[in-house]
This record gives structure tokens, sequence and C-alpha cells, in this order.
């Protein structure tokens, strides 16, 4: 065992290695641009130097003499396609705005021309030499520019209902013993996955075959077969790996149906690998925010009023929005409540979900004041919490299925250390390091969706599991073997597992954490049907159903086998008695308080998930406690973070080691976005101007010294049939807070602005 | 405002630059494969010319255009994708191979430049089935999650022990610090070069 394969507690399943570990560390493992195509052409993008105005002409003589062009696709001679229509909309796509179908330039970055060539050497060269004459116009960049629109998000933003409020805000405020207003800000932020933006399209005859990196191979699926107006049976998205996420591969981009158009066009495979720095203008990003808390407090600490209101900068056609109030508001027990949120509109492309997309910019500013308020109250932040901690959400009393809150910040607190912390700002240092602990609460909605499954097995126990699942980094292969191995009692290594396919029976979009929880519960009930069919081979003489249920292990685990010995089915016996060569079983499985048209919806590529506060009599989250280490030099500003602490309540842990993987990487991804992430606009022109790996700060593994997770044992038995609670957006969350909480421990000044940069420290 | 610009689909003009480095070095190392060598080389690089690559070592046998990086001609036209693009600046490190006992990012790097030197890669790295060490490490200590990066981290993390980088964790960071891994899986990639390191160093 290493420090990365925990010792399981209880309701924790074991750390076994990843399923795709050995093709990941040969390079066997193929990603969309890995796949080989027949005799391909290369497409190499020209994007918009402006970002509002439209194109006048463009000058393509100097492009088309570079030897191997085949054609340069413009708005002139675009792709005839269908309209885009949002996912939140009853569509698939992620922005409305839809490249080469006119001159309107909508955001910088847009796609404006589309380079095809024999080599990509040729493409890019030719892209390069694309003289593009432009009509611009003045453009609002972001918040506070001349010609932004404003206006509530209720009523613009179908998955934004309601502005969460109970009680009597105002009076409570104004009547509380303790008050504090503050205003906090986070930038704009993008995803930046390893793996480039690439798409690969291959027709064969009337199907088209999609490489590309997605989160949803089903909602990609449909979408471009809507766009292109053909049947979603002849379109095929395969991605067995995909290189990173963290949202942006959830929803469609445009250029998906482009690059398919040109290639039945061409009659050719296309393959596009667009740039580092298009890849922030082609897809989403996490849009910029602002906020102002205000919260009422009696001198005991008890919370009397709270009060969220955020902005959250969009596109000018597209009414994305975050919402994350929908959690501030009810994560502490507090009777008078309210909050408003807004959505600003500027010339940009449309933002997206980014990894815990409410969660980070809201909580980061509630988790901010509630350290403010322990510091007015003059009271232990952690102790704070405890006082405001609850069992029941305070917005429509519904119970919490579980909540470990405290419990998370007990053990975090313990072996981060917190009892060695001097309370007084600057009262710690070591040389001329000065040191802040700071420390806070995290949490994510448990969230699930309907989902199919198709398991097979065979006599000798071999066991294949299809489903159109992802393997973006989180383990999802080896966890969906675990299941079916536990549910079936077959050895690990004789399950194989198929995901990233559109082929393969439907799961809903890799979004929102709900993946293990929804593809775990499907395999879990279709491996259910499989032990039912045997059961009843074996014995038809008796009520199976139930029975069968409660029968563990059909052979080969030892583990299995001892404990349901006296019920235990032998795999030969029961073959033979069904007369079959092979069992398969296909199975639809959806949650409780699922819609009505789940079944539908998933088929057609549409979201339906469920859970956090949308559940009809109870609200399911995910709990955590951060603790930070922060050193800041008292001479040069720097500002490092040695120590990161995370002590997380997730359900049932299914692999202690994919698991603990996950929060680790959510921890360095929640100081990251704390110290160093922000894409920088240019106001003047609304454009990015850091668009690329040396400009746009990601953390290094110098920059990361002592990370440790803590994995607590907690059994739910009221969120879904596996009991697991998503935990992929859990650990980046409450970091934000922590870092700046600390950062105020070490220097006394409060930084309500993200990220903190040395610039902003004022010793 | 009105405006008449060049496209920004790259910030890097690599015929500019093969104007000027191009002509030193395509006559040195390579021969085109075309009539007139002089105008081939000189005025159109796209035209292809000719070089021998020894990859895990074996040699192979390329047509391609002149400004074809190592990488491009890993992946395009030797069909090892292993290596990967992650952003053909030099700034990520998804891409290291190793020439000669040197980590390079291969994207930075010209196929033609490479010519006649030992290019090592993610495929060349396990015996058969047998895993090299450093690939068993990062297996043991869970040290990737998407993989993207982790054929460009596992060539670099094989070369910073053999430089001798990998004497202490603070080392190894600073070291494995030219290779980004978006999912952070970073403490447990210091974690398996610290394993790994012994075996190597035996040799």
């Amino acid at each position: 065992m290493t420090v990365a394969a925990p010792e399981p507690k209880a309701n924790m399943g074991n750390p076994a290695p990843r399923y795709d570990a050995v093709v990941k560390v040969t390079g066997r493992a193929t990603y969309a641009s890995d796949m080989p195509l027949a005799s391909p052409a290369y497409a190499f993008l020209v994007t918009s130097a402006i970002a509002k105005g439209r194109v006048e002409s463009f000058d393509l003589a100097d492009a088309n003499r570079v030897r191997g062009v085949i054609d340069i696709v413009t708005h002139e001679k675009g792709p005839k396609l269908k309209e885009l229509k949002l996912y939140s909309n009853g569509g698939y796509a992620g922005t409305t705005i839809q490249p080469l179908k006119s001159a309107e330039i909508a955001h910088d970055g847009q796609i404006i021309a589309v380079v095809i060539a024999e080599t990509y050497e040729a493409a890019r060269e030719a892209a390069n030499r694309v003289t593009v004459s432009y009509t611009a116009v003045v453009p609002s960049a972001t918040f506070d520019s001349p010609g932004t629109t404003t206006a509530a998000a209720k009523g613009q933003n179908s998955q934004f209902k309601e502005d969460p409020q109970v009680g009597n805000f105002a009076k409570a405020f104004e009547d509380a013993e303790v008050k504090l207003t503050a205003s906090y800000d986070t930038p704009t932020q993008h995803h930046n996955p390893m793996e480039l933006f690439s798409t690969s399209c291959a027709w064969i005859g009337d199907n088209l075959v999609i490489y590309e990196p997605s989160q949803y191979v089903y909602g990609l699926k449909n979408g471009v077969a809507e766009q292109l107006g053909i049947d979603a049976d002849k379109v095929r998205v395969v991605n067995p790996y995909v290189g990173g996420g963290f949202g942006s591969r959830g929803s469609m981009t445009p250029r998906t149906a482009i690059i398919a158009a040109i290639a039945r066009r061409l009659n050719r495979p296309i393959k596009l690998v667009p740039t580092r720095d298009q890849g922030f203008t082609i897809a989403t990003y996490r849009a910029e925010t602002r906020h102002e808390i205000k919260l009422g407090a009696s001198r005991d600490g008890k919370l009397v009023a709270l009060r969220h209101e955020g902005a959250e900068v969009s596109s000018r056609p597209d009414a994305y929005c975050v919402g994350g109030t929908k959690t501030t508001t009810r994560l502490y027990a507090c009777p008078n409540v309210d909050s408003l949120v807004s959505i600003v509109r500027a010339d940009r492309n449309t933002p997206g979900f980014m990894r815990s997309p409410p969660e980070v910019p809201y909580l980061f500013a509630l988790e901010s004041a509630m350290d403010e308020l322990a510091v007015k109250l003059k009271m232990d932040p952690v102790e704070l919490r405890r006082i405001n901690d609850t069992t029941n959400e305070p917005i429509g009393g519904k119970p919490y299925t579980s909540r470990s809150l405290m419990a998370c910040f007990d053990e975090a607190a313990k072996a981060f250390g917190w009892s060695q912390r001097s309370p007084e700002p600057k009262s710690m240092a070591d040389g001329d390091w000065l040191i802040g602990y700071g420390c806070a609460a995290t949490c994510y909605p448990t969230q699930m969706g309907p989902s199919a499954a198709r398991v097979r097995l065979q006599r000798d126990g071999r066991t294949r599991v299809e489903i159109a699942g992802h393997e973006i980094g989180t383990g999802a292969y080896t966890i969906i073997a675990q299941t079916a191995a536990e549910r079936l009692g077959v050895p690990l290594e004789k399950v194989a597992v198929f995901v990233g396919d559109s082929e393969l029976p439907p799961a809903p979009v890799a979004g929102g954490s709900n993946s293990t929880a929804s593809t775990c519960s499907a395999v879990m009930m279709v491996c259910d049907q499989i032990r039912q069919r045997l059961f009843k081979a074996m014995m038809p003489n008796q009520s199976l159903t139930d029975r069968a249920k409660e029968t563990v292990g059909i052979g080969q685990t030892p583990a299995t086998r001892a404990a349901k010995s006296d019920r235990s089915l032998d795999l030969e016996k029961a073959f033979d008695a069904l007369g079959a060569g092979v069992v398969e079983e296909y199975g639809e499985w959806k949650p409780e308080d699922a819609p009505l048209d789940s079944f539908q919806a998933m088929h057609s590529g549409h979201v339906r998930l469920v859970g956090g506060h949308s559940l009809k009599d109870k609200i399911a989250y995910a709990f955590g406690a951060e603790f930070v280490e922060v050193r800041v030099n008292r001479f040069t500003h720097e500002i490092r973070a040695p120590r990161l602490v995370g002590a997380f309540a997730a359900g049932r842990i299914m692999n202690p080691r994919t698991a603990r993987s996950q929060l680790m990487g959510g921890l360095i991804w929640g100081m990251s976005s704390a110290l160093l992430e922000a894409t920088e606009i240019d106001e003047r022109t609304a454009r990015y101007v850091n668009d690329n790996f040396a400009d746009y700060l990601v953390p290094v593994n110098a920059d990361v010294p002592g990370v440790e997770v803590i994995l607590l044992s907690e059994q739910d038995d009221h969120i879904n049939p596996a009991g697991a609670k998503g935990l992929g957006e859990l650990a980046n969350v409450g970091t934000n807070a922590a870092v700046c909480n600390a950062i105020y421990h070490a220097t006394g000044q409060r930084i309500r602005k993200l990220p903190v940069r040395l610039e902003n420290i004022e010793v | 405002m009105s405006d008449k610009s060049s496209s920004r689909s790259s910030g890097f003009d690599r015929r500019a630059f093969m104007a000027g480095a191009g002509i030193a070095l395509v006559p040195l190392t390579a021969r085109a494969a075309v009539q007139d060598p002089t105008q081939a080389a000189a005025q159109d690089p796209a035209l292809p010319v000719e070089v021998t690559l020894r990859v895990n070592g074996q040699d192979k046998r390329l047509r391609i255009d002149a400004r074809t990086t190592v990488l491009d001609a890993l992946r395009e036209h030797m069909g090892l994708t292993g290596s990967k693009k992650g952003c053909d600046h030099g700034q990520c490190g998804a891409c290291t191979v190793l020439i000669g006992d040197r980590r390079v990012v291969s994207c930075l790097t010209l196929a033609l430049a490479a010519e006649g030197q030992e290019i090592t890669t993610i495929e060349g790295l396990a015996t058969g089935d047998r895993l090299h060490p450093m690939q068993q490490a990062f297996i043991d200590n869970d040290a990737f999650q998407c993989g993207y990066c982790t054929p460009g981290q596992i060539m670099s993390a094989v070369a910073c022990v053999k430089e001798g980088h990998a004497g202490s964790d603070e080392d190894i960071r600073e070291y494995m610090s030219g290779n980004i891994c978006r999912c952070a899986a970073y403490p447990n990639i210091v974690a398996a070069v610290k394993q790994a390191a012994p075996d190597i160093m035996k040799g």
C-alpha cells in the first residue's frame, strides 16, 4: 500500500489500481486526436481579432497559394447548419452564437474561417496568411463597461427558477447585534484541460464518426445530428479516454458540426487540433462574478440574517448563470434569508460550467464573510460554523440526508494542528515569512441522472459492462468494474468495461459530479437482473425477487462466498440450469424524483439531473472542511501555500485511491484559483490577453509541497442505490476562502478579490 | 475604428523562422525529395523532404514537410500517438521525449534537426510486457488521472532521475515543474519518482 491507496474505512470500496492504468503509462490510451484516420485532411481555424463588429472582406489569395491548401471555408460559403439551441432550452449547445453563418462577430476569437489542407503545416501556414478586413464596433467587455445590460437572473434562465428567501431579512439585519457587509469578486477562469479541443470527423457513407473529447457523448451525437439535419442514429461519438474535462466538454461547441459538414462536402476525414489559445475562445469559461454579503448575528455567534447578492457576466444572446445562492442560502441555520442573482450581458462568448460552477464563486464570498464575522465576534471560525451547523436547510426546512460538516472540521483541524494557531493576525512568523492559518467549509450537491447499462456474464465469470459514461480522469472505468465485480461476485480482473462511445447504453453528462452515483446505480441494477435470472433458473419454485436481491455472491470472490456461503450460487450450475452460455441484461435506472420524461430525454441526449436542494422532501450534499497554511514574505510579498489539509465525507467511497486523487487535485485547484488563475481581459477590446500556459498561471509541481486528504466514513441510505455522493467538485470550493482567510491571519489584510497575487499584499 | 489585421490564429510564424534557421538546417540534414532542391528548400517549405528518424531503436524513413516537428512526425507520420500535444509551444511538457539522454519538448524540435539521433518515446520504455520501473511507480502511486500529460511526465521523470535531480522531494518538485498536470496529481508524481529512482539508478 502507498499513501495514494488509503486503507478503506467503513462503507468504502477497495483502493484498486486504475482499470486504465497500464494503457495510460504506456502511451496506448487513445484520445480523440490519436485515432487513426484514412488519409485525413487537416483543418486549422482562423479566429476573430475583434470582439464585436463584422468581417468586411477576406483576402485569401496569399493563403490559397500555399501548397497543399484544399479549401478555405468562410461565412461566404459556410456550411448550411440548423440553428444552435442551448442545452437549457431543449437543445445541446453551450452557446447560440453560430460562427460562419454571417459576417457578424459576437466575441473575441470567434471562428471566422477554416482552412483545410493536405498537411497540418500547410493548413497552419495558410491560416496565418488569411487577411481579414473588419469593421469593428467598441465592445462591452465586462462589469462596468459602457453598453452592458443588467437584469435579474430569475425569469431569464430556465435553470435558475427562484431567488431563495425566508423570514424577514431586512428587519432581522437591522436589529442584529453584530453586522457585516462585504463585497467579493472572482475572476474569469478557463478550464485548460491538457487535451486540446480536437475534433476529427469521418463519414462512412451516410454515417458520421466523431472523435472528440466530450463529457457527454449522447448530447454531442444528438446535437450534431440536429445541426446537420440527419438522423441521430447515423452519428457516433467515440472517446474512450478524455484528457481532462472540468466542465469544458459538457455541452456542444459550434466547431463539431462545422468540421462534420466540411468533411461531408469534401468527402474526406478531417482532423482539427485547435491551438491552446483558440481553446480560450471556441469553448466556454468560468465568468467573472461579484458578490455582496450581509450577515447579522447575535453576540454569541448565531446567524439571524443572511443576504447574498451575486452578479455574473454572460454573453449577449445567452443568459448563462450559475446562481450559487441556492447553496449559500441553505448552508447554515439562519431564520431570515434574502438573495438576488443578476446577469450582466457583455460582448463575450457564452460562459459555461467549470468545476463546481456555482460553489466556487459563491462559497468564496460566504466563507470569507463567515471568517470576517468570526473576527468581529472574536470567535474561532471553526466554532462559528459549529454554532450555525444545522440538520435542516433553512429555506424549505428540508432535512439533509446526511451532513458530516463538523466531523470534517474536527478531523481536519486535528490533522492540520489548528490548535497551534495563535488567533491574532500577524502573530505567527518564521524568519522573513509571515505565517497564516485559515479554514473554510466546502460542500457540493449530490446529483443523479437517469442512466442505462448493459452487462454480459459468461459461465467462466468473464463480465462485460457497457455504458456510455466518460473517463475524464475520475476513475469511471475502475469504479464501474468494481461495482460489477462486487455485485456479481466475480474477480475484478475478469470485468471488462466499455465507456466513451455513443453506441453504448446512455449515461448522463459527466458533470455535476453525478457520474459515480448514476452509472454505478444503473450497473448495480442490471447486475441484479442477471442474478435474478440465474436464481430463477436454479430455484424455479421459489419467489425469487427478494431472495435474489439479498443474496450476494454468484461464485468466485472468496470474501463474498464466505460471507454468504449458504446462499451462494455456483456459476456453472446456474448456467447449466438456464441452458445458456451467456447471460446479458440491459436496464434503465432513474433516481427518485426524476422527471417523467427522464428515460426519453436520456436517449435523446438531454440532461435530467436531480439532487441537491431540488429533491422533494430532503436535501443532499457532500461536505468537507479545508485548512490552509500560507506563508507571505514580509519583504517581497511572495505568497506560498505549503500545506493544504482537507477532510471530506461523501457517502460510500467507491475507491479510496481514485477518490483521494480527485480530492487532492481539487484542493490544488482551489489553491490555484485563489492564488494563480485569472484570464485577463483587455477592457478596451474585450479580448483575452493571457491565452496560453505561460501567462495563464496554473500550478506546477513546485507550487504544491504538502497536501493531505482525509476521507471520513459516512453512510447515507437516502440518496441513491450506490449510496455515493459525487466528490469530483467537492474539494476545490472551500479552498478559495480558506487561502484568503489564511492570508488575513498572516498579514492582517483582508483580500476580497481573487486571485491574490503579491502585488495585492500591502504588509 | 476600422482595422485591417491578420488573423490571430497563431502567435508564431514558423515560415519566418524557417526563412532564417531553415536555410541552414535543411541542406545540412536532409535531401529535398524533388527535382530542384535549391528551389524546394529555399522557396517552398511545403515540398516534402526525406528524413530518417531513429525512434525506439528503429529507423523510419519519412517524406515530410520540412517544418514538421518531432511531435507531429511521431503522431501524424509514424502512428506513435503516445506523445501528446497540449500546447505546441513548449509550455506544458506533454510532448516530452528523450533525444539521447536529454528530455526535450518534441513540439519545439524540428524532425529534421533530430535526424541521426536516438529518440525514445513512451512507447519505447517498457520491455515487452515488462513495464519500466517509472511506469510501474506511476501506477502504484496513482500519479495520473486523465492520463493526457502522463507520457510526458514519465519521460521527464526518467530523465530527472538520470540527471541526478531526484535526491530530495524538493529537487523532484523543481525538476518536474516543466510538466503541467491539470488534474494536479503532483504529490503522487513526486512519490512515483522517489519509488522508481533507486531502480533506475541501479540500471
